[in-house]
């Protein structure tokens, strides 16, 4: 297991993600590939710092704060779903189209 | 103190004067005369010292530089700007006194003053200029205070008409004078008026450039000074307030475009077609106005088309080569017309009225002494009649025509007959009026602007200008006999004044008298008709009291082309180019509602059109290399 | 080595769950296992604290308030996406994936450093947390805060506004819209 193999499998996973935020009308499902796609990030961070980094700290460091902005993000969208969802009784994102033209 | 000094106080004073009664004490009138009038004392005596003092280095300071060319402001003082610059001095000083009692009642008396400060300002920065730059601003500061001063009573839509009538024919000739100051510094490289005349002097035919230079010039001229065709403002300009009409026609308005004629008499020198043109305009101008002024019985256009003829004389002498006739009529001038405007305004205050039959009727004359003499010494003069001053000028000019065509001087006999006659008929009128005669109706009189008396502040200007008057005309006639060995305004500028014998100034004294004769029988005599000879040839009197249809022909024409063309204008203004914006503004609002509508609001599209170029852009860069 | 492949069998497994099954919540069990899956990379990539930090943040975190959040909006536990639909973002994540697979293909990483030797400290990232990283590290936690603060007020704001809106035209409501912000007050905390 080398290093073109894990990035390979983070693409795996980032792709798998972006089907997800593609494909999904619900907008938590549309997260759940948010967070896949943020964890795809995380695993070529720890890959490249495993295998080339001259100073293995970092690229650890930077998946923390990964995570942390991660939840975050999952605090805000989920209480943005749950206002939208009060507002509407629905979470389908192709009900959510007022910005369009 | 030495000349520099006096020569910024000059410039100084009323600019102060100005800016302290216009903007400081505008409200509280006296004080804002007191001081223009303060100022105006300064004025006069520096510029009267300077004068005395004879020529001396320019003043000037820098103001900034292009390149090469300094900009100077600064004050010129040579023969032709001291003698100008004295002549402006005392004759303002005069009219700002004079106006002390015909503004007396006026609420915007504060105004006035500030008004009457800064045309002083600007006529004698313009005067004393040594280069074209300033020349050119102060020109247009003149025509400036001209329009502020004629529009003063700007309730009156009259005079607002007036105002702008002047400020736009003088404008036509502007553009000319613009043109042609820029042309000179092109051709000549220079803004220093002095090294220009220097470059030019001595030139006789400086070929087509400065055939054109000068005839933009005398365009500028022309408007400035009221000469055919751009005359027309000048006697609606007579709207302002008598001591602006007095200004106006004597020493600031008019007199800036003979002076400029003047000042640069070496360059229209070297350009002789055009000073063939505008010989013929001139003397053609002087015919025309003075035989407007032969019906005319408001007293103030009389001697308003008088200014324009006059005008015309003076520019004669100059065109016909003779830098000193021109001068010294545009000096004699400006003492006796000042002098007859504040009579003129004297009898309107005391009579309400302008019309020189309800004047003469109301008897004023009787009452009025010091302004019957005005009268008569300014009438005389302007008349040409010997010893006066009028004629001494008068015949310089007409003896400075000895090589000009014989319809030119004809032209000038003419001129010169026709004023003796229409002033000698408005002297008669006023002073010897005929209560029986009925064969003109008096005018009304108005007896609100009726103000009684002229009090010492109308009557000592009117006297001193009488007594200057007088004193120029000693002066001539003393050069005339030769009991000097020079005329003294010929050994200001420098120039030899041409002698004549009282023989050769015959044809001239002749038709004076003539026509002063021929006006005595006609209005003067006891029991004359008091019906002049144009009186008895309607034709002619209605082709006369229209001013020669001259202002409709402009009216229709003109006018009609230049709103026709504004019409034209606007047509394009709002449906080419206002229609061209809109129709691009359509456009951008219509194909922003088009693109608008490919957005269709689904995130998901976004993202994935987004992922799919971000592919691409990855797989082009990394392929590329 | 095996292990990391067992590994992301299991993690690519149970992401294809979370993203294609149509209940949600089954779907979040499946992003739940993935995301342990991923720890467990982590592990073998030699870092069980990052591994903990994972477990703890995203599997105890972050999938339970997508529990909570589903529970809440009761009615979409479930829904269809059209076929159609599903093959449009399927060939637009292949071709993404071709795309940047090809480029990792053709990539030269250099030369692995040698990894086996390297035994990282859990102090040796605090230090660096609290010297060089600082600022981010206080940054983060000044975002965090404002995220904590910024969901609480939208949910409340929403629900009071959704609250009064829901009362039946011409209900008397002797409290004005007080009992609403009190429950939606709780739905808020709640998520």
């Amino acid at each position: 297991m080398t290093l073109p193999a894990f990035t390979m499998f983070a693409l795996l996973l980032f792709c798998m993600g972006l089907y997800a935020v593609l494909a999904r009308r619900n907008l938590i499902a549309i997260l759940i590939g948010i967070e896949l796609m943020l964890n795809a990030a995380s695993v070529n961070f720890m890959a490249f710092n495993y295998f080339v980094a001259p100073d293995p700290a970092v690229g650890q460091i930077i998946v923390l704060f990964i995570i942390g902005l991660a939840a975050a993000e999952v605090a805000i969208a989920l209480s943005i779903i749950l206002a939208v969802y009060r507002q509407r009784r629905a979470i389908d994102i192709e009900q959510l189209t007022e910005v369009k033209g | 103190m030495s000349y520099e000094t006096w020569a910024l106080a000059l410039l100084f004073a009323p600019l102060l004067g100005f800016f302290l009664a216009l903007v400081v004490f505008r409200d509280r009138h006296n004080v804002a005369a007191a001081i223009v009038i303060a100022a105006g004392s300064v004025s006069a005596a520096a510029s009267i010292l300077l004068c005395v003092g004879g020529p001396q280095p320019t003043v000037s300071a820098r103001w900034f530089h292009i390149g090469d060319i300094t900009i100077a402001f600064g004050v010129l003082l040579d023969s032709r700007t001291l003698l100008m610059g004295a002549v402006v001095g005392v004759i303002t000083l005069c009219i700002q006194i004079y106006s002390l009692g015909y503004m007396a009642h006026d609420p915007g008396k504060g105004r006035f003053f500030g008004f009457l400060a800064l045309f002083e300002w600007a006529m004698l920065s313009f005067v004393y200029a040594p280069n074209l730059l300033q020349t050119f601003i102060f020109w247009e500061l003149v025509g400036l205070a001209s329009f502020l001063l004629i529009g003063f009573w700007y309730q009156k839509p009259s005079a607002v008409a007036a105002a702008k009538k002047a400020f736009i024919m003088t404008r036509i000739g502007d553009i000319g004078l613009f043109v042609g100051l820029i042309l000179l510094f092109r051709a000549t490289d220079t803004l220093d008026i002095e090294s220009i005349l220097t470059l030019y002097a001595g030139s006789s035919a400086g070929g087509a450039p400065t055939e054109i230079i000068a005839a933009l010039l005398f365009m500028g001229i022309v408007g400035k000074s009221a000469q055919f065709p751009l005359h027309t403002w000048l006697p609606d300009a007579m709207e302002g307030p008598t001591p602006v009409s007095a200004l106006l026609h004597s020493a600031t308005m008019v007199a800036a475009g003979v002076f400029l004629f003047a000042r640069f008499h070496e360059l229209f020198m070297a350009a002789e077609t055009t000073r063939m043109a505008a010989l013929a305009i001139a003397t053609f101008t002087a015919i025309l106005a003075s035989t407007m002024a032969v019906v005319a019985r408001d007293m103030k256009r009389i001697l308003a088309f008088s200014s324009i003829s006059q005008l015309g004389f003076m520019l004669m002498g100059l065109a016909a080569g003779s830098l000193f006739a021109g001068y010294f009529h545009l000096t004699t001038h400006a003492f006796f017309k000042a002098l007859l405007f504040l009579v003129a305004g004297a009898f309107i205050h005391r009579c309400g009225s302008n019309d020189i039959v309800a004047i003469g009727r109301q008897g004023a004359a009787r009452t009025m002494k010091v302004t019957t003499f005005g009268l008569i010494v300014g009438g005389v003069a302007l008349a040409g009649i010997p010893p006066l001053s009028g004629f001494f000028s008068k015949e310089q000019i007409i003896a400075s025509l000895g090589q000009a065509s014989p319809i030119i001087v004809a032209g000038a006999y003419a001129a010169a007959f026709l004023t003796a006659y229409y002033t000698f008929r408005m002297i008669f009128l006023v002073t010897r009026p005929d209560p029986e005669s009925a064969a003109q109706p008096a005018g009304p009189a108005d007896p609100d602007h009726a103000h009684g008396e002229p009090t010492w502040a109308m009557n000592g200007p009117i006297l001193l200008l009488s007594l200057i008057t007088l004193l120029i005309s000693a002066l001539s006639a003393g050069a005339l006999v030769g009991a000097m060995s020079e005329d003294p305004i010929a050994s200001i500028l420098g120039q030899a004044s041409h002698h004549a014998s009282i023989a050769e100034m015959a044809p001239a004294i002749a038709i004076a008298i003539l026509g002063a004769v021929l006006a005595f029988f006609e209005f003067g005599k006891k029991g004359a008709a008091q019906t002049g000879i144009v009186a008895r040839m309607p034709g002619l009197e209605r082709l006369l009291a229209n001013r020669w249809y001259i202002d409709a022909i402009y009216r229709h024409t003109l006018v009609a082309l230049a709103t026709g063309i504004a019409r034209v204008s606007h047509g394009v203004e709002t449906r080419g180019f206002d229609g061209g914006a809109d129709k691009v503004a359509d456009a951008t609002v219509a194909s922003g509602r088009q693109v608008a509508r490919r957005h269709s609001g689904r995130l998901q599209l976004y993202i994935g059109g987004a992922a799919i170029l971000f592919a691409l852009a990855v797989v082009f860069l990394g392929f590329r290399g | 080595m095996i292990t990391a492949g067992l590994l992301m069998a299991v993690t690519f497994a149970a992401a294809l769950l979370a993203v294609t099954l149509r209940n949600v919540l089954h779907a979040i069990f499946g992003l739940a296992v993935a995301l342990l899956g991923i720890a467990g990379i982590f592990i073998t990539l030699g870092s069980p604290f990052v591994a903990a930090m994972e477990v703890l943040v995203y599997v105890g975190g972050i999938s339970v308030a997508m529990v909570f959040a589903v529970m809440l909006s009761t009615v979409v536990a479930r829904q269809d996406e059209g076929g159609r639909r599903r093959v449009w973002a399927g060939l637009a994540a292949l071709g993404f994936f071709a795309a940047m697979a090809l480029v990792i293909t053709r990539a030269d990483f250099g030369p692995d450093s040698d990894p086996s030797e390297q035994a990282w400290a859990v102090a040796e990232i605090g230090g660096d947390l609290l010297t060089h990283y600082n600022v981010v590290f206080e940054a983060l936690s000044l975002v965090l805060l404002i995220a904590i603060v910024g969901a609480v007020a939208i949910s409340r704001r929403e629900a009071a506004a959704s609250g009064s809106a829901r009362l039946e035209p011409g209900a008397i409501d002797p409290d004005g819209t007080g009992k609403s912000d009190v429950e939606s007050e709780q739905r808020g905390q709640d998520a």
